[in-house]
């Protein structure tokens, strides 16, 4: 043990510790300070945990309390407060820097080291000051921007209220701070990890190491022995039947009783007096497999004899055909025809906030409620989840602030293992996994494997389009199904494609689960199809941007379901783009020598917002005071969804934005809304919103009412329910694949500009440039955030990022997006009030990356002749497409 | 990688059944005289489109023959707290509103309250997911 004396945040105290404790450790659990944040395991990967030490950045996982004595140390908590905010904080909020609020404090802290030394830094200053810290909600566009804004608030050149706009303007059109976007500025926004729960017990797992075997016995003598170990649970243990059906099939289990079908499954858990001797105890649980046969691939898993993995379907477990005129008899009769064979990785979504769970009990005897917290995207059916799973039904869901999750989170395991436990050892607990657990055992983006044919005629009409494709689902169902089906309904992307004949196959395998990830199908799909677009273009010689402008569809025309659009302003967008584009190209054009070359390259599509049948509920109540509280599940982990709610609910009222208040994130208290996934949140939760104010309005506009008190006595409720329901509803035809799709549409076109090494086979993104048509926009700067945090992630799927079981275990072995290849990034926007949408609006979430990888394996190619078919684009892969062109 | 469909054992529609292609989420079922749309467990996918004599219908499939004076009070109190609040209640709120045990609560209806009442009274499964 060592005393150390040291200054945080200008208090001194004095700490015995162990040479081994790290400062992040401290300041969290010494001190209880929540602003420095843990992610990567304690490696110094992410900077979340930034703090300043002597006057320097540091990470302060990597510093040794021990090798801290006399040290001056300062954290968020010690720049400002909400009520008194540094302006570091202030030019963070209002430059959107922030999304979800999990990287910022880091972010805050190595940009006030930066200024404190260098007054006026320019970009590459900013990128060196900030290369330690990772962010994947914003592709870092907002982040320099939000420092370039504190240099100029400390230099005393602007100020706060010179950039804030005025909170009594308008609030449609307008980038109005976030409500939630000063308490995450100051580290005080409670992530599930700085929950404090008095005498918790820490839980730790103890994972398959197997891809598929049999469980045939599980001994737990030696953990339960070992120091600080409360007691082992597992299966048996758990009440309910212990099965995760988020969909369609319950085939996963919360622990692993009798079978495996993927290494790192869940089999006992082990509760402890700390974290570490959990995780001592879970390693020392010995588990007696019977090795069964692994299937590595879907062609594995079909193949004749081949063992079928679930005994509630076979392997491959959904197939749906989408059958529209004629494709084969149309490819015959082609002018043109390509031909092509793509396939997509399996990636992981890569939010900053690993899997952390926290559960307890809260009143006593058979009136008990179960609590749950944790990073739900769709908290009333994970609630319905753990009440079977577990077998207890009082049980309230609680999302905390949750640091990013980009779809992982439509799939949950963490809160069903703390609900467990807590109910198990009957005291509260904490499951805190470590990030190589968190990527283990969460859901990925499905890989795809596409066979394509597209054709056309003389003129470049497009005239049919073949898809064969086989999903990867993994060991467990998760969102497979809506995978294909997404991808189905989106097939045809933004173009009339009078013949389409595609096959959707969904496949079992001992792989890790597929599940939602941004986009959820159309990603993959767009990537094949936007690059077999661009090779027709080459193969009958006419400009990539002109082929896709002659062949939008046009109002009154059907997707490849069949379903007909009433507005399709694709077209506007295709010329919006133009002058970037003829720009763009003469740049590329004399640089097509030497060893680094330039290329172009384009992509489009029209994402689908609000599926058939898809349902939404709000409710609103007008409050004694004058406010208005919604009500409504709908979670915000990182989009802007407070601002949206807030700014369409003061725009429609009247009533002040800071008297707009959010109920939004416990089962007990709120309206079941569906998930936070699918880009559905502005387009549904908005939508349902104005429905209730509508209904708010009119019984006061009834009775002549102005106040709360005044609707009462009337005799009216101050209480509303807005309901929004999809215009069609109902399923894919089972033969043909035809039937209604999204309600409406949000269409871009991205444009991507890179440089290749043809040497080594190195792509570097210049410049990305998305036109849009999201409708209205309510928040620019929540508009532009998704799209430049959006294209950040397509281009890491593009290029480099790839989750491989078991060898992909940080963010350094992921490969994660860093300040250091961020890129300049444009937005062009339209604004085609959507016939539907809340005040025009439709969503813009997923959209942004769904372009980016198909435009950037297109500019590789114009730029050197190397056409990846396979992601990520390599420089390996770079390398031997280049060798094979020559 | 190409897999033709007939490599496969599984793909012949014998036991076990591949998953009904279409829409997994969705059907549309005659309940009591009505075409409505229901999701993979029936419930009901929009609780505006009950009626009685679709509870009626339901309750049927259940095993209750006749819904007594319990099981309407339960029904209708299931239905007046989800328009209020846009969310089932708790088993808690159901025994304080109408003042029987948990266990008679959960005895109530085959099923339960969960799978039975809930159903019966129309509500929407709270796993639905649109997407």
């Amino acid at each position: 043990m060592k005393k150390v004396v040291m200054k945080v945040n200008g208090r001194s105290h004095q700490f015995i510790v162990e040479p081994d404790r790290v400062l992040l450790d401290l300041l969290r659990e010494d001190l209880r300070l929540t602003g420095a944040k843990q992610s990567c395991d304690r490696k110094g990967q992410c900077g979340a945990c930034t703090v300043i030490v002597n006057g320097k950045a540091v990470r302060s996982c990597l510093q040794k309390v021990a090798n801290l004595d006399g040290a001056d140390v300062i954290t968020v908590e010690g720049l400002g407060t909400p009520d008194n905010p540094h302006l570091i904080q202030e030019a963070f909020v209002l430059s959107g820097a922030i999304q979800c609020g999990f990287c910022t404090p880091g972010m805050i802290m190595a940009t006030k080291a930066l200024l404190d030394s260098n007054p006026n830094p320019d970009i590459d200053a900013i990128k060196r000051a900030l290369q330690h810290n990772l962010c994947r909600c914003t592709g870092y566009a907002k982040i320099i921007d939000a420092v370039k804004l504190a240099s100029l608030f400390m230099r005393g050149e602007s100020t706060p209220d010179a950039v804030r706009p005025d909170p009594n303007g308008p609030k449609i059109g307008v980038s109005h701070p976030r409500p939630s976007s000063m308490i995450k500025a100051c580290g005080m926004a409670q992530f599930s990890a700085d929950i404090h729960l008095q005498d918790a017990l820490e839980l730790a797992v103890a994972h398959s190491t197997e891809y598929h075997a049999k469980i045939l016995s599980v001994d737990t003598s030696m953990a339960t022995m070992m120091p600080g170990v409360i007691g082992v649970m597992t299966a048996k243990d758990i009440k309910g039947d212990n099965g995760i059906k988020l969909m369609v099939v319950a085939d996963q289990n919360v622990l692993a009783g009798e079978k495996v079908h993927c290494l790192g499954d869940p089999i006992a858990i082990v509760a402890a007096r700390t974290r570490d001797q959990a995780r001592a105890a879970a390693a020392a649980v010995t588990v007696n497999y019977q090795a069964l046969p692994v299937l590595r691939s879907p062609k594995e898993a079909m193949a004749q004899g081949a063992v079928q993995l679930h005994s509630q379907l076979p392997n491959l477990c959904f197939r749906q055909p989408q059958i529209k005129g004629d494709a084969k008899k149309a490819l015959a009769e082609a002018a043109h025809v390509v031909e092509a064979h793509f396939s997509t990785q399996l990636n992981h979504q890569a939010p900053l906030e690993p899997e952390v769970s926290v559960a307890y009990l809260e009143g006593e005897g058979e009136d008990a409620q179960l609590v749950v917290v944790g990073r739900s995207i769709n908290i009333h059916a994970d609630m319905a989840i753990l009440q079977t799973a577990l077998g207890y039904e009082n049980i309230r869901y609680e999302e905390a602030f949750s640091g990013g999750q980009f779809g992982q989170k439509s799939a949950m395991l963490s809160e069903a293992i703390a609900g467990a436990a807590a109910l198990h050892f009957q005291s509260p607990v904490r499951y805190v996994p470590s990030l190589t657990e968190s990527m283990m055992t969460t859901t990925k983006r499905h890989p795809f494997d596409m066979n394509v044919k597209l054709g056309c005629d003389r003129e470049g009409k497009l005239t049919a389009f073949d898809i064969d494709f086989i999903v990867d689902n993994g060991a467990y169902m998760s969102a497979g199904t809506i995978i294909c089906l997404r991808a189905l309904r989106m097939l045809s992307g933004s173009y009339h494609i009078p013949n389409v004949n595609a096959l959707a196959r969904l496949v079992y395998t001992n792989n890790p689960a597929g599940g939602s990830a941004r986009g959820a199908g159309p990603p993959q799909i767009a990537f094949a199809l936007e690059c077999a677009i661009d090779m027709l273009a080459e193969r009958i010689g006419i400009d990539p941007l002109e082929l896709r402008k002659i062949n939008s569809l046009a109002p009154g025309q059907s997707v490849s379901t069949g379903h007909v659009y009433e507005q399709w302003p694709f077209p506007d967008l295709c010329a919006a783009i133009e002058p970037s584009y003829d720009k763009a190209r003469k740049a590329a054009a004399i640089q097509k020598n030497g060893t680094i070359r330039r290329g172009v390259g384009i992509a489009a599509h029209s994402f689908g917002i609000m599926g058939p049948g898809d349902v939404g509920r709000v409710a609103v109540e007008l409050d004694p005071d004058g406010g208005l509280t919604i009500f409504c599940a709908v979670a915000d982990p990182g989009e802007g969804n407070d601002s949206m709610l807030t700014q369409i609910a003061s725009h429609l009222t009247g009533i002040a934005m800071n008297k707009i208040r959010l109920v939004t994130r416990d089962t007990d208290n709120t309206v079941g809304m569906g998930p936070a996934a699918a880009s559905r949140m502005t387009y549904v939760a908005g939508g349902s919103l104005i429905l209730a104010i509508e209904q708010l309005k009119q019984a006061m506009e009834e009775t002549g009412a102005r106040t709360c008190e005044e609707l009462k006595k009337a005799g009216k409720l101050t209480r509303y329910m807005g309901t929004k329901k999809a215009l069609k509803e109902g399923g894919l035809d089972p033969e043909t694949g035809l039937g209604p799709s999204f309600e409406s549409r949000v269409h871009s076109i991205q444009m991507a500009e890179v440089e290749v090494n043809t040497e080594n086979g190195e792509v570097r993104v210049l410049k990305v440039t998305t036109t849009v048509d999201a409708g209205t926009v309510i928040h620019p700067q929540n508009l532009e955030g998704q799209l430049e945090g959006g294209v950040d992630q397509g281009v890491g799927y593009a290029l480099k990022e790839e989750y491989i079981h078991g060898k992909t275990v940080d963010y350094v072995t992921f490969k994660f997006p860093t300040i250091m290849t961020a890129f300049e990034m444009e937005s062009i926007i339209r604004e085609t009030p959507r016939m539907r949408g809340p005040l025009g609006a439709t969503g813009v979430g997923e959209m942004t990356m769904v372009c980016t990888a198909p435009a950037v394996i297109n500019a590789i190619y114009d730029a050197c002749g190397a056409r990846i078919y396979d992601l990520p684009a390599t420089p390996e892969k770079v390398k031997a497409a280049l060798a094979k062109r020559t | 990688m190409v897999v033709d469909e007939k490599d496969s054992p599984r793909w012949d529609g014998i036991t076990p059944r591949l998953l009904d292609a279409g829409d997994v989420q969705q059907k549309v079922r005659c309940l009591g005289g009505k075409d409505v749309l229901v999701d993979k467990d029936d419930f009901l996918w929009r609780p505006e489109d009950w009626t009685e004599d679709l509870a009626r219908a339901l309750a049927r499939e259940c095993g209750i023959d006749t819904l007594n004076d319990l099981q309407w009070q339960v029904i209708r109190f299931l239905r007046e707290y989800f328009f209020y609040h846009g969310r089932a209640p708790l088993n808690r709120d159901i025994k304080a509103a109408v003042g029987i045990s948990l266990m008679e609560l959960e005895c109530l209806f085959p099923g339960g309250i969960r799978r039975g009442a809930r159903l019966v009274a129309g509500l929407p499964n709270p796993r639905t997911c649109s997407g």
